[in-house]
């Protein structure tokens, strides 16, 4: 049984009953069908405004759904609210805490809000690096990783067998950033469930068994990491010497630009095709640039990047998206 | 885990229930040591100056300093007490719902297994205890001080009970007002506008209906007019104003309970 299930969701904020302010509702999120499986680690892809967070409130009964429905761990999300609480940890994205509190105290109050123990507390205490004087400060004192750590340990110090967390990575250093994806992968070997939005490609990649991509409150994609690997454009650069190979008709193959000696192309798919008749030429060096996530994400969501015709333009915006490590809408 | 969130909002209600409380404290015993100062002297001086406008400013929203009773009601309707009651009747409740929406943290707390009924009715409690107790701070100090001040036999204390009843009867339905704004607004400042707009409007006819004769009528659609302090100190209780007072609280807090639990939470700003 799938932990997380939508059927159809949606939800539309009307523009208010006042004449001046009518107009057409706006669509947040429009019939979204999801389905996450026990012990993977979801990632959910869409830049700012997406309906990422919109989603993931629906699913924690903060927001009503419009239309659809939506279950966790069987649970339906307007009816069974509490009983799904009780089983799962979340982080909000930009998450605030209680600043008058003390690191500890908080937790405590967090946790006993739970009824139960929290027995991840100490080992995710250590593994992100807060010291036991950090703890005792009040958390108004806390820098913005510090809130984030904090907002980590507690969606997770109660063991949850669902995560649900906004962005986590946010304003975490790279070296945390690390641990804490070292953590996820811990948590799915101990058959945990994680679901996690970002539009921070790169860790999506490292960690996720499983994404969806969605785009102005559309599902467009969702299939695993490997999936939307291999059906990414890989970019090809050969340096041949003699006759160039004649790659007309092979599957896959695009974008073919040969000059001095070099043959620059795109491969989509199989690379068996395209090795078989490169082989025949000679190869004096290959470079075979791996496909990112990125690109995937641009191709699914990039502004009428499926419209666009100009090749040269996409891969401007996939080198841009590359540097950066973060798309933007 | 109600019992940690009941203490939890305890906790962090409690300087500004203490600083309250000690306001409270100071301004229900100073009127009464005015009264046994200078209240004769002031009371004499009045009704020898055959100036009706004087005599109808010094009975202040049906308090005066010529009497014990009088001073205690005063005591009541002045604004230092509105305003120190406002503390909790106005700034609690929108600050523990609609405050803590705004600010993010109402999500951190609502993330756990807390339904909003179970929230609010904490929330609610908390408010209440202690609006009866701030009540119950202002009357000792005032019964203390007139003690202190040798006037006390002036004071039928029996009936204080019943002051502090519709005290806080009317301080918790003024907060159940506010607990509504606070679950229908998203931010802080419409909810608080609508509130202070509601609490000021009530007292400020109040006023002009208890030092302006002609203008009495309008002071019957205030709330603050339905804590008849003179009245409640001599036993006179008004079963229509407890009804009012009460069906106003009750009508609040079903407003509340309905709309709270069905209302979406926006994303923090």
């Amino acid at each position: 049984m799938p932990v997380i299930r939508t059927s159809g969701l949606g939800k539309h904020y009307p523009m208010g009953a006042w004449p001046a302010r009518r107009g057409t509702p706006v669509r947040a999120l429009e019939a979204l069908d999801v389905e996450v499986m026990p012990g993977e680690i979801f990632g959910f892809l869409g830049p700012n405004g997406a309906g990422k967070s919109t989603t993931i409130r629906i699913m924690l009964g903060f927001l009503h759904p419009t239309s659809g429905s939506a279950s966790i761990l069987g649970h339906d999300v307007v009816r069974d609210g509490l009983a799904i609480r009780k089983r799962v940890g979340y982080l909000p994205g930009g998450i605030s805490l209680y600043d008058s509190m003390t690191g500890n105290g908080l937790l405590d109050y967090l946790a006993g809000l739970y009824g139960r123990p929290a027995p991840l507390r100490a080992s995710l205490i250590e593994r992100l690096e807060l010291s036991e004087a950090d703890l005792k400060r009040p958390v108004r004192d806390y820098s913005r990783g510090m809130r984030q750590k904090m907002g980590i340990i507690q969606a997770l110090q109660h063991d949850p067998e669902l995560a649900i967390l906004d962005e986590p990575t946010e304003g975490l250093d790279p070296l945390m950033q690390h641990a804490f994806l070292a953590l996820l992968d811990e948590r799915r070997q101990a058959g945990r469930t994680l679901f996690f939005s970002s539009h921070v490609l790169s860790e999506v990649e490292r960690v996720c068994d499983r994404v969806a991509i969605i785009r102005r409150g559309k599902l467009v994609a969702m299939s695993s990491v490997a999936t939307l690997l291999a059906r990414r454009r890989r970019h090809v650069e050969a340096r041949i010497e003699g006759a160039m190979p004649d790659l007309t008709g092979v599957p896959g193959v695009s974008a073919v630009d040969i000059r001095d000696g070099v043959l620059r192309c795109d491969l989509e798919g199989d690379v068996g095709p395209f090795l078989a008749v490169l082989s025949a030429a000679t190869v004096r060096d290959l470079t075979i640039e791996p496909a990112r996530l990125e690109e995937a994400f641009l191709e699914y969501y990039a502004p009428d990047a499926a419209d666009a015709a100009d090749a040269a333009d996409a891969a401007d915006a996939a080198d841009a998206a590359d540097a950066a490590g973060v798309i933007s809408p | 885990m109600i019992g940690i969130l009941f203490r939890r909002t305890f906790q962090a209600n409690g300087v500004r229930i203490i600083a309250c409380v000690i306001g409270l404290v100071v301004w229900g015993a100073v009127l009464p040591l005015v009264y046994a100062g200078f209240g004769q002297t002031i009371g004499a001086f009045i009704r020898n100056s055959n100036n009706p406008l004087m005599e109808q400013f010094a009975s202040f929203g049906g308090g005066d300093l010529f009497s014990l009773a009088g001073a205690i009601a005063l005591g009541f309707i002045h604004p230092i007490a509105i305003a120190l009651l406002g503390v909790m009747v106005v700034g609690f409740p929108i600050l523990s719902i609609v405050g803590e929406r705004q600010r993010g943290t109402l999500e951190v707390l609502l993330a756990r297994p807390i339904s909003r009924h179970a929230l609010f009715l904490v929330l609610f409690c908390v408010g209440a205890l202690s609006l009866a107790l701030l009540v119950a701070a202002q009357l000792t100090a005032s019964v203390v001080s007139a003690a202190f001040s040798g006037v006390l036999d002036e004071l039928h204390v029996g009936n204080i009970p019943l002051v502090w009843a519709m005290g806080t009867l009317l301080s918790v339905a003024l907060m159940a007002i506010a607990f509504g704004a606070s679950v229908s607004f998203d931010r802080v400042m419409p909810a608080l506008g609508v509130t202070l707009v509601f609490v000021l409007v009530s007292y400020l006819l109040e006023v002009v209906g208890s030092i302006w004769p002609a203008a009495a009528w309008v002071s019957d659609f205030s709330l603050f007019h339905y804590v008849r302090t003179k009245e409640l100190l001599d036993g006179q209780l008004r079963l229509f104003d407890v009804g009012l007072l009460g069906g106003v609280l009750g009508i609040a807090l079903l407003y509340s309970w309905i709309v709270f639990p069905r209302r979406d939470i926006a994303a923090p700003s």
